[in-house]
């Protein structure tokens, strides 16, 4: 049982933008999250804007060096799009291990983005790709890196008369390694304990691009910067990797939950952020 | 990939036709055409919903409940809380079912009325036109409480200056076993080894959350239609309300899985209530969330091993002690507790034994029964001894349960001798070598085998004097009826009278109608507990139907002019055994014989062995029917970076005695093996200071599709066990060994042991490290 | 009070009308129509029992709203299916002994139909992968499983005789 609603549904982007510029109502994509956290009483709110029909925020685009993702794509869409595992391997890989079939099917890629839970498996990946997004208004759009996007635990740089209409991103170049690690407490289904993402592109024996998001360790998901640039330009040694994987475990801020103390977030995002490095690392030259 | 192995010593059966064959399951078509009807799902006209307050806190006065508002509100049609009930304000709590004697009488107050001592403790019950009225009337009651100072661990509660929760000292129950010297016998060991396990609350996590509709019907009969393992709680229900037993008709439809959860009364009481203060029908199906705080989960468990043994590998003495939490009400607390301290020394024969046993009050949830019911907990803890005990004195694990393993003939740890089949190494020894090698380790994996065996009763406690009813009638067009009141909880309980009756009366299990799960059209068959269901209900239709055979027999004897022995049934034929040329279709069979008055119909009674308890001082005595018994083995791989496990093998061997139907055999143990790996591995209620935090499907992460590894079924079939055909109780059985074999393979890929479960990847990540710290300090 | 509207859909290929307020889930809206072999276990997302198709995409009813359904076709259990005409599905259901309890059964077939639809030929991790989002407790999913790669012959097999 839901509490009670008003809810409206837009058919276009323009309706659905005029509808949140008069302040009251908040989007409402696939719902899942947003139901269950109206149901546990974690979320209130008595009007919503439904994006479902909104049929401009579904698509995904690839173009000659772009990939852009509408909203309103789901994590199944990603999978089914045949271009994507080169486009942007470890959000297939996510993708691929988020919730089931079902939620998978309703749950839109902007709702992941936007929520801003810390253990949003889309996001580490979507980091490390160096992605943007796209923002819009009825007073129109900017567009900003996703790695500004998070201000603090659930909170965006995202008004309350903005939507998000898309994320795009430069695919990396063939022959580099884009992966993702989820860790849970059970195989299927599960709410990430730690989630690592790392990219790297490796250029004349030398790591040219290197890019490292942490998921679940921290109020928001982060890149790890300073790692990133003790690696970059490098070869990319198990000594070095060690340094910049221990760098990384230092910037987080994990929490104690039911799922997991800290302390083995800590750890976890120390020793997965290593195996990562490594292996994309040993993939990439 | 599935085996069977009758052994050459198994007692050869009759050829059977039916029984022990792989046979597609006569409830199975409802259930995938998506016609089975589950309590929730009954829609009658005029129907009410309701809705149930739970306690949001584990230890409080209540200083008042205020329905005022709550009443109100239009379109809410009843509101109870304490002071509307019965003054007795009590419901019976104890085992249920058909039992001649020797229970605790338990009781549970109905509504909490000056206190509440768990979270979750129902305050009061709201029928309105929808859920979302009574919701809101729940939301309307004002309740003020004042926490007071509550017990939280069952070690704590056994302190003199406890908190009181239960009767005068906290103690729900406590049982010794005194046997032979264990002095003597500790001299006489060459190693004494000490160990103290622990273990969690485990939620059965049945899919179907509890729901009943309750209505009065024109004949002022009560009736309630209930997702229950246990149709005679309409007794227990009637005494709460002060109504004769004849006029609460209580029936259970298709159950959505119980697995104990639904062994004690939940929801029905409330039910009733409600029904009858509003003389309207009324509907109530609890969320998942309240579903977790409705019926008692496993009882967690700490249990103190004290094992003596020579260096060959002989156990000389075990001083062994258990505690289990029970939480706020005793519900089954003792009977578990029994369970716990018989199944302590698991399938070994110890000689010199001293056992102490208690279950204490606590404020956490009450917990109860369980698949396994404190064997499972006891299994488990015994079975990690046994694999340190082995290690300790440098000796295979296997060779050395070999040296221990009770016999047909030995006393167990309550003294009673076992007298069916004890098929313990056989199954071990299948079970391991089903796991093949070992892979080899590489960077962040390792890989480890684990082995569990255990001593698994099946059937009720037999001072309880169980017992279980059928009716078997043949009917002119040689279609077969079975009246048997056992609820179909989901392991295929209906079915099997089908094929057993079928067995008996050479009809196909498809022309047979099983009614069920109404205890007032069908005789009392007793509860769907204990792995008692095809035991009891099963032997009582295999004798309805040779009643009936041997009434068809005799009359067609005279038609065939030979002696009823030489007939035969079977193919829906009558025949003569040594001429089945000279035969008769059962159809005609069935007209013939009516046409000369034959009673074609029979009513039976089954009654399990009777005892006379324990002995008090040396906790000596006959407790069980008989026993089941087997083994469980896996393989595990760890990841060393992470602490995750994932269960790559898992193998079931198990002397069923004889399987009825093959496939739900197998259905047993895969989902044993799932439900094991659960409690190994992730499953995990969390209280703080007794309040639940994560009863959820979100939170609380019971095995998905994805965590299954490949699953093997080896079934030996000794034909030695009480059921019908020979056969034995599994729906337990082969769930108790489950988590200790996987523990035992953590404990062997990652080179020492985690002595509390479940192993999270943090636990055994933790473990790993400070094993790397010891070896590099060594 | 949250205003109302009248949603129209098709369920197993009847039109439906019902009238329901905007946070009503698609699933308590049918089950109160009468449909009530769509299960629930959970209300929240996490255990399949109330997976239906819409328009041929198996998503969970509980959390989807009842007015998403405007337009569109519902498929329960009941209309892949019945004892004359039975999906490839349900019968290798009754075949392996995929139900225990059944309780799990109405979504757990809807989503591994929906695989099918999709891929014909799945492996064992695809079943596994297609079927994360339904719980069972029963099974420990083999049987199951042994269902899927069954139909799945089962239609190849219908397939190649059409
Ligand atoms: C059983 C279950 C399993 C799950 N498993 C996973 C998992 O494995 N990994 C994971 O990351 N998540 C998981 N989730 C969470 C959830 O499915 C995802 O976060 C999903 O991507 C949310 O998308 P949605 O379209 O459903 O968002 P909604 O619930 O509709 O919205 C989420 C939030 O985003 C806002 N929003 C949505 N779209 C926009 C937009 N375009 N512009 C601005 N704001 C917007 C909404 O206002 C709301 O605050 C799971 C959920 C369930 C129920
Ligand atoms: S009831 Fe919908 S997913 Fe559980
Ligand atoms: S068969 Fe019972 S939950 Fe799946």
């Amino acid at each position: 049982m839901l509490p009670r609603f008003e809810l409206s549904q837009p058919q276009t982007l323009p309706e659905a933008l005029k509808a949140l510029a008069g302040g009251v109502g908040q989007p409402l994509a696939g719902g899942t999250n947003l139901f269950p956290d109206l149901r546990g009483g974690r979320e209130k709110g008595d009007t919503f804007i439904s994006l479902s029909q909104v049929g401009e925020l579904r698509y995904i685009e690839h173009t000659d060096n772009r990939v852009t993702l509408g909203s309103g794509a789901t994590i199944s869409d990603i999978l089914r799009d045949p271009q994507m595992k080169i486009a942007a391997p470890a959000l297939v890989a996510a993708s691929d291990i988020f919730a089931g079939a079902m939620v998978r099917n309703a749950a839109t890629i902007g709702g992941n983005v936007c929520c801003g839970s810390p253990s949003a498996d889309s996001v580490p990946p979507l980091l490390t790709l160096g992605a943007d997004v796209t923002l819009a208004s009825a007073s129109g759009e900017r567009t900003l890196p996703l790695d500004e996007f998070y201000l603090d635990y659930k909170k965006t740089v995202m008004k309350p008369d903005e939507l998000l209409a898309s994320i795009s991103w430069t695919p990396p170049t063939p022959g580099s390694a884009h992966l993702f690690y989820k860790l849970s407490r059970r195989k299927g289904d599960a709410i990430t304990i730690t989630g690592i993402s790392v990219l790297v592109e490796a250029e004349g024996g030398k790591c040219k691009t290197v890019r490292i998001a942490l998921g679940s360790v921290a109020p928001t998901i982060f890149r790890a910067h300073e790692a990133e640039g003790m690696l970059a330009g490098r070869v990319l040694t198990s000594e070095l990797i060690e340094e910049a994987a221990q760098s990384a475990a230092g910037q987080c801020k994990p929490i104690s939950d039911n799922r997991a103390s800290a302390e083995y977030r800590l750890l976890t995002a120390h020793s997965l952020t290593r195996r990562l490095l490594r292996q994309a690392w040993k993939q990439a030259s | 990939m599935n085996q069977v192995d009758t052994s050459p010593n198994a007692i050869p059966n009759v050829n059977l036709r039916q029984v022990g064959k792989n046979k597609p399951r006569n409830d199975s078509p409802t259930k995938v055409y998506g016609k089975a009807i589950y309590a929730g799902d009954l829609i009658m006209d005029d129907m009410l919903f309701a809705k149930v307050l739970h306690s949001d806190r584990a230890c409080a006065d209540i200083k008042s409940i205020d329905v005022s508002v709550a009443k109100t509100l239009p379109g809410v049609h009843s509101v109870l809380t304490a002071d509307d009930l019965p003054a007795t304000n009590a419901v019976m709590t104890d085992m249920p079912g058909q039992v001649g004697g020797g229970t605790k009488n338990t009781k549970q107050p109905i509504l909490a009325k000056e206190r509440v001592r768990f979270y979750g403790e129902p305050i009061a019950l709201v029928a309105a036109e929808s859920y979302e009225l009574a919701q809101r009337a729940l939301d309307l009651i004002v309740v003020d409480y004042e926490d007071t100072e509550g017990v939280y661990d069952a070690f704590d509660a056994q302190k003199p200056d406890a908190p009181i929760v239960y009767g005068n000292d906290n103690i729900v129950a406590a049982y010794k076993v005194r046997k032979g010297d264990i002095e003597k016998g500790f001299q006489e060991a060459d190693f004494v080894l000490e160990n103290t396990y622990s273990s969690q609350y485990q939620e059965q996590a049945f899919l179907e959350p509890e729901a009943a509709v309750a209505w009065v019907d024109e004949h002022d009969i009560l009736n309630i239609r209930s997702s229950t393992q246990v149709v005679e709680h309409f007794r227990a229900v009637a005494d709460a309300l002060g109504m004769p037993h004849n006029k609460v008709h209580l029936q259970a439809p298709y159950v959505g899985g119980g697995f104990g959860g639904k062994e004690v009364m939940t929801i029905e009481v409330w039910l009733a209530l409600l029904a009858m203060d509003a003389q309207r029908p009324v509907k109530l199906k609890q969320t998942r969330e309240n579903s977790f705080i409705s019926h008692g989960p496993r009882h967690p468990f700490t249990i103190t091993h004290k094992t003596g043994v020579t260096k060959d590998g002989k156990i000389t003495a075990a001083k062994i002690t258990l505690t289990s939490d029970a939480g706020a009400y005793a519900k089954l607390s003792p009977y578990i507790l029994l369970y716990a301290t018989v199944g302590a020394t698991g399938p070994y024969r110890v000689d010199n034994l001293w056992i102490d046993s208690t279950s204490a009050a606590t404020n956490n949830l009450p917990t109860c029964a369980y698949r396994g019911f404190g064997t499972m907990q006891a299994t488990t803890a015994c079975e990690a001894q046994m694999e340190e005990l082995s290690k300790l004195i440098g000796l295979d694990s296997l060779e050395f349960r070999r040296k221990n393993f009770i016999q047909t003939g030995d006393p167990n740890a309550t003294g009673q001798i076992i007298r069916s089949a004890v098929w313990s190494d056989q199954c071990a020894t299948k079970a391991r070598e089903a796991l093949g090698d070992k892979p080899k380790s590489t960077e962040h994996t390792v890989y480890g085998h684990g082995l569990a065996c255990y001593q698994q009763s099946y059937g009720r406690i037999r001072w309880m004097k169980d017992t279980s009813e059928s009716w078997v009638g043949l009917e002119m067009d040689g279609t077969l009826i079975v009246r048997c009141a056992v609820t179909d909880i989901g392991a295929g309980q209906m079915s099997a009278l089908a094929q057993i009756a079928g067995e008996v009366l050479g009809v196909p299990m498809e022309e047979i109608t099983v009614y069920f799960g109404d205890g007032h059209v069908n005789p009392l068959a007793g509860t769907s507990t204990a792995s008692r269901a095809l035991y009891m209900t099963g032997k009582a239709t295999e004798l309805a139907a040779k009643n009936v055979r041997n009434n068809l027999f005799e009359c067609m004897a005279e038609y065939f002019d030979v002696r009823p022995e030489e007939l035969d049934l079977g193919d829906s034929k009558v025949f003569v055994q040594d001429n089945p040329e000279r035969c008769m279709s059962v159809k005609d069979m069935a007209k013939h014989c009516a046409a000369q008055g034959v009673h074609r119909h029979s009513l039976e009674i089954y009654r399990a062995p009777p005892s006379e308890g324990l002995d008090p001082e040396t906790g000596q005595g006959e407790v069980f029917p008989d026993f089941t018994y087997g083994a469980h083995a896996a393989t595990v791989a760890v990841d060393t970076d992470t602490g995750e496990v994932t269960v790559i093998k898992s193998v079931g061997a198990h002397d069923v005695g004889q399987s009825i139907n093959r496939q739900a055999v197998e259905g047993q143990i895969e989902g044993s093996a799932l439900m094991g790996q659960g409690f190994a591995l992730s499953e995990e209620l969390i209280l703080e200071k007794g309040v639940l935090k994560n009863g959820s499907f979100s939170e609380y992460l019971i095995p998905t599709s994805e965590d299954v590894p490949e699953i093997e079924s080896i079934i030996l079939e000794s034909r030695s066990g009480l059921g019908p055909f020979g056969s034995k109780g599994i729906g337990e059985p082969v769930f108790s060994p489950v988590a200790a074999s996987i523990v035992n393979a953590v404990a062997d890929a990652i080179g020492t042991r985690i002595h509390h479960l479940p192993l999270t990847p943090e636990k055994v990540l933790t473990a790993i490290n400070e094993e790397k710290t010891k070896e590099a300090a060594e | 009070m949250s205003s109302e509207k009248a949603v129209t859909l098709r369920v197993n290929g009847n039109e439906v009308n019902i009238i329901t307020p905007a946070h009503r889930t698609l699933l308590e809206a049918l089950r109160h129509e009468g449909f009530v072999e769509i299960k629930s276990g959970c209300e929240k997302g996490d255990c399949g029992a109330c997976a239906v198709l819409l328009d041929g995409v198996p998503v969970d009813s509980c959390i989807t709203l009842a007015w998403h359904a405007e337009g569109r076709d519902v498929t329960t259990i009941k209309g892949l299916g019945n004892s004359d005409s039975p999906d490839p599905l349900q019968k290798a259901f009754i075949e392996t002994g995929g139900a225990q309890c059944g309780y799990c059964t109405p979504g757990m077939i809807i989503a591994a139909k929906a695989l099918l639809n999709e891929n014909p030929e799945p492996s064992l991790d695809d079943i596994k992968k297609a079927l994360s989002g339904n719980l069972c407790r029963c099974t420990g999913y083999t049987k199951i499983f042994e269902a899927v790669q069954i139909a799945a012959e089962d239609l190849r097999k219908e397939g190649e005789a059409a």
